[in-house]
């Protein structure tokens, strides 16, 4: 499994579809996006294993403002970060995008 | 060349910027976007000034239509910073919306021998935000999509330190 990762509006989707040569259609039937907003969740590793049998997962990174007064909201933002983790483990490929330009964190180049 | 200086607040990436434009050939321009009203914002304009007393830059104030801003041929500017051009260009009178910004950064490529770019990373907090917000972010991050494709540089600044996304630091 290939997990991406990066910013709101960095681009993570448009690089990797354009790095797998994918289409629109490839990318519905082989590829979950926005999975921060899949929690909070109360069985986590399940949901990651869930996650990590497609072959593409796209997440936003949340978790770089100011803690939110809500206590929900923070619940949500802690828990984006964990899933992230558990994704990046059980991923063979990590790529976090930035401004549209992708670094490679774990294993190697699409 | 165009350079892409990316980073959080207080990350060192305005320190860097000048680091790099010194390493630059060409009359130093420093392009200030702050429009010069308000305690924090002239205590922030004043810290920027020390910061750069010495380096040579000479100052072009340019909060509004940067493709009006008088930029002498072959200049190594800084521009400081897109984020705060943009949130001008959108939110305050007279301002263009992102187009001016974009037509703006057009035409300072086409004057300057050297551009450098600062911008925000302000995209990690979540979505959590007012539509005019969130309008912005989907703006300034086209437009650091944009420059960063076009950049021969791009680098992201944490605590102070490079790392590097594209190009090579000179």
């Amino acid at each position: 499994m290939i997990f991406v990762t990066g910013p709101l509006y960095a681009g993570k989707e448009s690089y990797i579809r354009r790095a797998l040569g994918w289409d629109e259609a490839d990318f519905r039937a082989r590829a979950v996006r926005d999975v921060q907003e899949l929690v909070p969740c109360d069985d986590l590793a399940a949901l990651a294993d869930r996650l990590a049998a497609r072959e593409l997962v796209i997440a936003t990174e949340l978790g770089g403002g100011v803690v939110p007064v809500d206590a929900g909201m923070r619940r949500k933002r802690e828990q984006a970060g964990r899933l992230a983790c558990l994704l990046a483990a059980r991923a063979d490929t990590v790529i976090r995008v930035c401004c549209g330009l992708p670094q490679l964190l774990k294993g190697e180049w699409p | 060349m165009l350079s892409l200086i990316i980073g959080g607040a207080g990350s060192g990436k305005s320190a860097f910027a000048e680091a790099l434009c010194e390493k630059l050939d060409g009359e130093r321009l420093y392009i200030a976007t702050m429009h010069t009203e308000g305690a924090e914002s002239l205590a922030r304009i004043e810290r920027h000034r020390r910061q750069r007393a010495g380096l040579g830059f000479e100052t072009l104030e340019c909060p509004l239509s940067l493709d009006k801003a008088a930029i002498p041929a072959g200049a190594n500017a800084l521009l400081e910073d897109l984020s705060n051009l943009l949130a001008n260009e959108m939110f305050s009178p007279g301002g263009g919306g992102a187009e001016a910004v974009r037509r703006g950064l057009s035409r300072a490529l086409s004057r300057c021998g050297n551009l450098t770019v600062v911008t925000n990373e302000v995209f990690s907090g979540g979505e959590d935000y007012g539509a005019g917000t969130l309008a912005f972010l989907r703006e300034l991050a086209a437009l650091n999509r944009e420059l960063a494709a076009r950049a021969d540089l791009v680098t992201e600044i944490v605590c102070g330190l490079p790392n590097v996304l594209k190009g090579e630091l000179p």
